[in-house]
């Protein structure tokens, strides 16, 4: 059974569509790299799968997104327990102005898990799996502020990981890391696609390449080519996505 | 021109310096206002004679070594004649006074009181206002004291502190949880485009202009009645103050608080909402403690405007000053203390400028913390 089935899909802002009868399924325990054009509408998608997109004044969803065969986009649909699910980290790490644990324990305590104990646990795993603990486990007291931009943003990572989510949702998140930071982070989605599906928006081809499994190719709003990445990259279907990928526009 | 504007600046507070410093004491601080008369009496007398004229002691003083007492001509803040102790020995049998009124009480003479009157056990006639030279005489040639009548000088501001001190208390009580809610209200849960909430915000902004002497008119109109009605005040209190203050600085509160509000990053509430977090949660947990900096500066604002309001408190806690404070009674506060000892018959010049000082040095104070505790967190633009 897939994770997400997204099913003719239109996404308007103030009028004007962002996203046109897009139609594709997210496989569990996969990473699937969204690409495209600046403004083809892959981050909006990315948004719909945890209705990040409710917050942004304008935006009107129709069509539907069945999340293990619940369509999300239904009336009373419980959203807070979505993102608890479906948890996303964003292009520029966002940190909280608290410590390192608090920062990772704020999740779980809003759901009102209280307990010195199991949140200490909740934190070191957390940190562990996002291969931030052995740079931090002397300073978790200390402000989350003064961590270097690559280990705010697997600190993000962390912070979603200790929801234990099934789904975590990636907005560009290397571009604004060096290469180091960048390598370090998809070494990381590598191993966090044992255990937790990933959808990552990415502007970067080689990236999408190394680390996912499918590949999506959007433009302008509409939904190209949707394949297993070694088809889109060595033998894609459709003249727009070969043209994308070998770089002569994007 | 702003050179002008600096100049007629440095002018003006260079004359008050001027003119104030003089009396910047402690005594200043935590003195009483007006001065209290003290009627003592010596029922035996012990241990008189052989005290030494200590070194440090004011050459133009008179010193008795009969007694241990050190008196000096001085003058009084109107500008009278008066004597004033100010050296009475360890030994002196004069710290063994008491209380004419009540006998068992001992009160003993203290450096500072102003004597006006003497009646020794063998002198009928009492000296009234004489020089410290005359005082000084009799003291060494007679060796018993009836009866001695000594003022204590007075014109401290301790009530005035602690008006001030208990209006700008009460009125952050009330204006604080009230402005904070009213702002997180509008700029975090208000729907935004509503008709409604704009015209609330406009209003808001139009308050802080209002000229301060219209909030004094509505603490009259509304706040005296209404704490007359649920205390046992009469007219101005400070309750009726407080409210008035808190009315006054509930537009500074919420514009700052919104202000505040404004500059947390919605990276900040994204994120929380990301990991599952409702809107309360986000707003309580994240958005108000990343903008506690900016509502301490608000705080600090209103703080600054309510130590140098006078005309919103000239009705609504009057002018009376005073140096035991009870809640439901008028009093001044130091800025209307300035008022008041510049209306009297005499104006007392040099203690206002004392007080205008003060009032300016916690100014500056509080906006140099402002600063420091905006750079401490860079939130604030």
């Amino acid at each position: 059974m897939n994770t997400f089935d997204v099913r003719e899909l239109v996404l308007t802002y103030d009028g004007k569509a962002a996203l046109q009868h897009v139609s594709m399924n997210i496989i569990p325990k996969q990473v699937t790299a969204l690409i495209g054009p600046s403004g083809c509408g892959k981050s909006s998608l990315l948004r719909c799968l945890n209705r990040m997109n409710d917050l942004i004044d304008g935006c009107n969803v129709e069509g539907e997104i069945l999340f293990h065969g619940e369509n999300i986009y239904a009336k009373n649909y419980n959203v807070y327990e979505l993102r608890t699910k479906v948890g996303m980290v964003f292009q520029k790490p966002s940190p909280f102005p608290m410590s390192i644990f608090d920062n990772v324990a704020y999740g779980p305590r809003c759901q009102g898990i209280n307990d010195k104990k199991t949140l200490e646990n909740i934190v070191k795993k957390a940190l562990v799996d996002a291969a931030l603990y052995d740079e931090v486990k002397e300073r978790l007291k200390e402000s989350a502020m003064a961590l270097s931009g690559g280990q705010q943003q697997r600190l993000s990572i962390a912070r979603t990981i200790a929801m234990q989510p099934e789904v975590i949702l990636m907005d560009e998140p290397t571009s604004a890391l060096d290469p180091i930071a960048t390598g370090k982070i998809e070494e990381l989605i590598f191993d966090l696609k044992k255990h937790y599906t990933i959808v990552i928006v990415t502007h970067n081809m080689q990236q999408a390449a190394r680390i996912s499994d499918y590949t999506a190719f959007f433009l302008m709003g509409n939904l190209v080519e949707f394949n297993t990445t070694e088809q889109i990259f060595r033998q894609p279907t459709q003249a727009k996505t070969e043209e994308y990928i070998t770089g002569r526009f994007g | 021109m702003s050179l002008v504007g600096v100049m007629v600046l440095a002018l003006i507070m260079g004359f008050i310096i001027n003119r104030g410093v003089g009396l910047l004491t402690w005594d200043l601080l935590i003195g009483d206002y007006h001065p209290t008369t003290y009627n003592l009496s010596l029922p035996t007398t012990e241990s008189l004679g052989g005290f030494a004229r200590p070194n440090d002691l004011d050459e133009s003083a008179f010193f008795s070594q009969m007694w241990g007492l050190g008196l000096m001509d001085d003058v009084d803040f109107e500008g009278k004649a008066v004597v004033r102790v100010i050296y009475v020995d360890a030994q002196s049998p004069l710290q063994m006074m008491r209380d004419k009124n009540n006998l068992e009480r001992v009160v003993g003479l203290f450096p500072g009181l102003a004597l006006e009157k003497v009646i020794f056990s063998d002198l009928t006639i009492g000296l009234s206002r004489t020089k410290a030279e005359n005082f000084i005489i009799l003291f060494d040639t007679h060796e018993g004291i009836n009866d001695l009548l000594a003022v204590s000088s007075g014109n401290g501001i301790r009530g005035a502190i602690i008006t001030t001190g208990l209006l700008i208390g009460f009125a952050l009580m009330i204006a604080l949880p009230i402005g904070i809610f009213s702002a997180v209200y509008l700029h975090e849960f208000a729907p935004k485009n509503n008709a409604f909430i704009h015209t609330m915000r406009k209003m808001i902004d139009t308050l802080s202009g209002v000229p301060s002497i219209v909030y004094g008119l509505m603490g009259a109109a509304v706040f005296i009645p209404f704490t007359s009605r649920i205390s046992k005040a009469e007219g101005g209190n400070l309750f009726s103050g407080a409210l008035t203050l808190a009315v006054m600085v509930l537009p500074i509160i919420i514009s700052a608080t919104i202000d505040a509000l404004r500059a947390v990053p919605d990276d900040y509430r994204k994120a929380s909402l990301a990991l599952g977090a409702n809107h309360t949660q986000t707003t309580f947990r994240i958005v108000i403690k990343s903008a506690v900096p900016g509502i301490m500066s608000a705080v600090l604002l209103s703080v600054g405007r309510m130590i140098g309001e006078s005309a919103a408190l000239i009705y609504a806690v009057g002018t009376a000053i005073k140096d035991h404070i009870i809640l439901t009674e008028k009093s001044a506060s130091l800025a209307v203390f300035i008022w008041s000892v510049m209306a009297g018959e005499v104006p007392n010049f040099e203690l206002a400028c004392s007080v205008a000082i003060i009032i300016m040095a916690v100014v500056l104070f509080i906006n140099v913390l402002i600063k420091l505790v905006a750079r401490r967190f860079t939130l604030l633009p």
